[in-house]
Parts: C-alpha cells; structure tokens; sequence
C-alpha cells in the first residue's frame, strides 16, 4: 500500500462524487454563457434523482431512468426560463424557489419509494464518468468554436448587441436553461441509480449548492470544470479520510471558501480568466440600455 | 351599491365561521393527538419510526392524531399554536431541540398534555421519554468482535453529541467483551441525514481496513455501500434488511408506539392529566419491547450468519465459555427482565485514557447515561469533546 496507491484510491472516490458535480456544472455554465443564473440546481437534481429511480425501477433500465431525469430536469429548468426570461422575474428569486419546489414536490411524489434499492443500478464506474468529460470537452468546442457558440456567448454579454443582429435572445436563453436543466436532472440520476443506489427524500443533502459554486471557480470554463470537479468530490471525500487528523468541517467549507476567493479575486484585480458573463443574471428588455 | 356589498360580504363571512365550526363540534369526541415531527415522515430513520407509531396508535386507540413534519428545531412553539387551535389536547414533540419551546408551550397552555423525547425538562403537564438503544448497540457489538477477520469494526457517527458516544461506546464494549483486540475506528459525519457523506464515510473506513459498520445516519447509505465489497453491517433503526440481505447481520429496531400506547392509554383511563406528569418520565428500552434487536422484525439475527456465531467461543465472568450465539441470548434474556440481571455499563470500565469512569460494583445512572462523553477502550479515531 503504496503513496501511489493511497492517491489513486482517494483520486476514485473524487471521480465518483465529481462525477454528479461534474454534470451539473457544466449544465449551469452553458445556462449562465446565455446569461441566466439557475439556482434550482439542487431542486432540479432531487427531482432528477426521484424520477430516474422511479423510471428505472419500474422498468428495470437505469439508463431509462436517466433519460427521465433528463427530461424532468428539463422540464422544471423550463419553468425558470419562463419566469426569468419571458416574465424578467429576478433571477435569484425564481431560481431559490425552483430549489424549493423541486425539494418539496420530490418528497410529495417519493413517498411509499422510500425503503427499497433499486434493484438493476448502473454501476458507479460506468460510462457517465468519462461521458462527461467528454461532454465537457464538446461544450467547451460548442462554445467557442461554432457559430451556435458565438451566439450563445453573444446574449450572455451582451443581449441588446445580439438583438440588434437579429438573434432571438429570449429563445437562446430558453435553449439554454432547459438544456442546463436536463445535465442537472442526469447528475442527479446519476446519485440515485449509480451513486447511492435508492431513493431517500432530500437525498442530494447540497450538492446542488456546490454544483452554483463550481460553475463560478471553474469561472465558466468547461475545460476546467473537469478539474474543479474533480477537486470538489476529492475534498469531499478528504474530510472523512483525513478525519482522525483534520476536523471535517474545513474540508467541507473549502468549495465554498474556494468560490469565493475566486469571486474576490476576480473582483479585485478583475483578472480577464475569471470574468462572468456580462449581462449575467440580468433579465433583458428590448430598448433598455 | 356599496351597502349591499359589505352586507353580502357580511353573512359570507358569517356563513363560513359557522361551517368552519361544524367539523370541529364533531370530530371533539375523539381525544385529538398532535405529532411534532424534526424531520420528513419519509426519512426512513427517527421521523419515520415516530410516524409508523403515530399510525398504529391511531390504528389501536379511539383517538384522532394531527401531524406536523420537518418543523425547524428553534421555532416549535407556532407549530404547537397550530394544533392545539385545532383541537389537539395531547401533544408529542419529538426532537430534543423542541425541549425549551415545548416547556415554553406547556406553560401557555396548562390544560394541554405534552410529551417530550429525548429531552430532560418536564412539568406538570409536560411529561419525557425516550426508547433507548444502547443495550442493544451492545449485542450488536457482541456479534460484530466474532464476525471480524481484519479485527477492525468500522462506526459512522451522526454528530459527537453524548447519545450517540453511548451508543457506540455501548457497541465498542461489546466488540472488546468478544474480540479484546479489535479496534472501533470512528468517522462523523457532523449530520443526521446525509447519504453523500456516510458514502464517502464508509469508503474512508474501507480504505482503513474495516470489515463490519454500524451507524448513526438516517438511510441506508452505509449498508448499501458496504456491500458492494461484501463486507458486513448492522442495521440502524428502520427494517433494512432487504437492502443487503447477504452482509446485514443483526441491528436496532424501534418500537415507539409501546410508550405511545401506554401513555394514552392511562390519559383516557384519566391516569395521566395535565396536573400530574412531573415525575413521568419513560426511559425504556428492552426489557419493555420499546427496542427490538434485528434489521427486520421478527428476525434478530440473520440466519445466515448463526453457524458462525455458534462457532465463534468467548470466556466471559459470569457465564463461563459459550458461544457468542448463545452469549447474544444469553444477554438478551438478562437485559429483558425487570430489573435487569446485566448491563453493557456495569464496572469497573475505564475509557480509552485510562480514567475510572463506571467503579467496580456499579452502573451508570440515566442522568450519567444522557451525559456521556468519554470514549470506551478500543475506539481509534477524532472524538470531539473528549474530557
């Protein structure tokens, strides 16, 4: 039991619980390249998590299963998108509600799902691991190699500019946030058919929390993602291997703690890596300036 | 135009007071009981057992039961408003953070019966009570110090608080009273409820070499995820059996509806009012079935592991050399009597520095049980607050 081997053990567990970070993050950072900022990950994860338990459980297929939380994920990112996009509600707002929502309506509609495993689970290294590296690497392509990604970034720095070319803002951002939501609905698919294997209400416990902080410390990159990702699961898992040395609390701060050096940092020295969106977080009106 | 419509608005007002009246006229016949619940009913852990109680007694009494589920710890008291508007003249909080807003409450309302869990403030009409577990972590440990080959016994910990250092020091002493050279190593999890962090808990300790896990966390998580690498577990309060049935050996089950009967049982006799519950305080464990030793009722030991445990010797004080089978039973037979004839904590035990903690002779007092803090001999890991 080499150093080696210790590093490569713990490096596994990063990927197993990065794996979710992973997929929704990169989620979050095609929904907020348009400009919209979505705090329902952790409801859209819940409700992810619930459906894809149900579907595969019920059919017997884990990736049924996911394709339900897919489409979940999608279907409540849809309901942000119509209240921060065609409503211009604040985004913030819509967003922390939609983590509400998604909490409490998976709770209604899990109950009597409780206290069973599923019975045909994916195994936890399978292929979405390195599916999502590799979706992270078709994003970060998408985004700045295609014209699609030319106008994606385009509303999400500068709406009023992409109007005036004649690009239906309010339908990139709608692409946008429900294809982010429909990445939210996998990760969280992925913690109940892969991860776990079962369905227990409130089962994501944060991690959807961590999912906004990682969008941010990646600063929007996808190719980063990967990395950040895999450094969040690492730490995550750390604060229970590191335990009988370092309290677990400051490990499992570090996300956090991390995010925000990051946020300070680029807010100091406005250092051009780490620069958000322009008009991120902000509802776009035709004619307003 | 303006005076017809307040006059309208008037006897709609009215109306609806008196239809609001009539089901509550009617359903006063029943004793109304109020649930106050910390987490999700469907929690598969504490919220849940206190919710199939609330059912069975609702099931078994002529009395109507009233919930409320995942109320903040702190902010108790409106909840308590709420069902007693309703009608509610028992009321059962059953968090140890309801403790200061339920006496708070109890005070308000004399004429309404209250019950606390797990807590140690009671009055006249605020009675405690609690089902323990730590006798049963003990049996647990018993068949955990047999059944190890690594001589590691793993136990992911909710939060270091003393009920769950009784626990599993209770656990760790039944490990050493089998296997003197086990270890109990310890994680926290600093969370009742967290599937992602008991996962990356249990693999910690798999990585440390451990082949048997107990625990304190409301899911599954540890057993499930134990599994994978067949390697054993027990069971913590609800039926989880199913979800490993080749590696779940034994574990702790919950009766709460036993106190829940008897209290309102002797409320509708008029046994219990809301003058006389000072001194009523249920600290009940085995010998009054409000704990249960298995990971399914009915089955206290999974069969498969029955031939290893008869195999398994220990030489013990008092009963001589036995098989840990017959030890288990042995104990469990002693500890279901009234008063018992054994007990995890009876002296002399010193924890793992060494300190005098239970003197030859003695046991622990309910008041030194509800306060532990020290950590029993074997236990290898952080333990926070450590005198």
């Amino acid at each position: 039991m080499g150093v080696v081997d210790w590093i490569l053990g713990v490096l596994v567990r990063g990927m197993a619980l990065g794996t979710p970070l992973l997929w929704g993050a990169l989620g979050e950072i095609y929904a907020e390249r348009a400009g919209v900022v979505n705090l329902g990950v952790e409801g859209m994860m819940i409700l992810g998590a619930f459906f894809a338990f149900a579907a595969a459980q019920l059919t017997g297929h884990p990736g049924l299963g996911l394709l339900a939380a897919a489409l979940i994920g999608g279907m409540a990112a849809l309901l942000h998108a119509f209240v921060s996009v065609t409503l211009r509600a604040n985004q913030f707002v819509s967003g922390l509600a939609l983590s509400m929502l998604g909490l409490g309506l998976a709770g209604l509609l899990g109950r009597g799902w409780e206290g069973f495993p599923l019975s045909n689970p994916l195994p936890e290294r399978s292929i979405l691991p390195p599916l999502g590296a590799l979706l992270a690497v078709a994003i970060w392509a998408l985004l700045y190699h295609t014209r699609w990604g030319i106008i994606l970034r385009t509303v999400g720095e500068s709406p009023a500019a992409a109007d005036a070319m004649g690009i239906d803002v309010a339908l990139v951002r709608y692409l946008a946030v429900v294809f982010g939501g429909m990445l939210a609905g996998v990760a969280g698919g992925f913690l109940s058919v892969a991860y776990r294997p079962s369905w227990t209400e409130g089962m994501t416990g944060g991690i959807g929390w961590i999912v906004v902080a990682l969008a941010i410390f990646a600063s929007w990159d996808p190719l980063r993602a990967i990395g950040a990702a895999l450094l969040f699961g690492t730490l995550f898992h750390l604060s229970f291997r590191l335990q009988a040395w370092i309290p677990p609390e400051p490990l499992q701060m570090m996300p956090f703690a991390f995010t925000i050096l990051v946020l300070a940092i680029a807010a100091r020295w406005g250092a051009r890596a780490w620069r958000a969106p322009e008009a991120l977080g902000l509802p776009y009106l035709r004619g307003e300036r | 135009m303006r005076g017809h419509v307040s006059r309208w608005l008037t006897s709609a007002v009215v109306i609806a007071v008196l239809l609001a009246f009539i089901p509550m006229g009617y359903a006063q016949q029943k004793l109304k009981v109020g649930f106050i619940y910390v987490g999700p009913i469907g929690d598969y852990g504490w919220t849940n057992a206190h919710d199939v109680a609330r059912r069975l007694v609702e099931q078994q009494l002529p009395v109507e039961t009233l919930y409320v589920e995942s109320v903040p710890e702190g902010r108790v008291e409106p909840f308590i408003d709420r069902l007693v508007a309703q009608g509610a003249k028992v009321i059962f909080t059953t968090s140890f953070g309801f403790m200061d807003g339920t006496v708070a409450a109890a005070q308000r309302y004399p004429n309404v019966i209250f019950a606390h869990a797990s807590g140690f403030k009671r009055a006249r009409n605020l009675a405690t009570y609690m089902a323990d577990f730590y006798q049963v972590y003990y049996l647990n440990g018993l068949m955990a110090g047999a059944l190890t080959k690594t001589n590691k016994v793993g136990y992911v910990g909710a939060f270091p608080i003393p009920e769950v250092k009784r626990h599993l020091d209770a656990y760790a002493l039944g490990v050493r009273a089998v296997n003197p050279q086990a270890t109990i190593q310890v994680r926290w999890l600093q969370d009742w409820f967290s599937p992602p962090k008991a996962k990356e808990a249990t693999q910690a300790l798999i990585a440390d070499g451990v082949d048997v896990f107990a625990f304190t966390e409301d899911s599954p998580t540890v057993i499930q995820e134990s599994a994978k690498k067949n390697l054993l577990s027990f069971a913590h309060y609800s039926p989880m059996y199913k979800f490993a049935p080749k590696q779940v050996v034994s574990g702790e089950l919950v009766h709460w509806e036993t106190i829940y009967l008897d209290f309102l049982r002797k409320v509708l006799a008029g046994k219990y009012s809301a003058d006389n519950l000072q001194d009523v305080d249920y600290w009940w464990l085995l010998a009054e079935k409000a704990v249960e030793v298995g990971a399914e009722p009915g089955m206290m030991i999974n069969p498969l592991f029955v031939s290893r445990l008869k195999a398994a010797t220990v030489k013990t004080a008092d009963l001589g050399t036995l098989s840990v089978y017959d030890l288990v039973q042995r104990r469990i037979a002693q500890m279901s009597k009234n008063p018992v004839a054994f007990d995890p904590f009876a002296g002399p035990i010193k924890d793992r520095k060494g300190v005098l903690r239970v003197p030859a002779g003695q046991t622990l007092t309910v008041a030194e049980l509800t306060s532990m803090e020290w950590a029993a001999p074997g236990v290898v890991g952080p333990w926070p607050g450590e005198p």
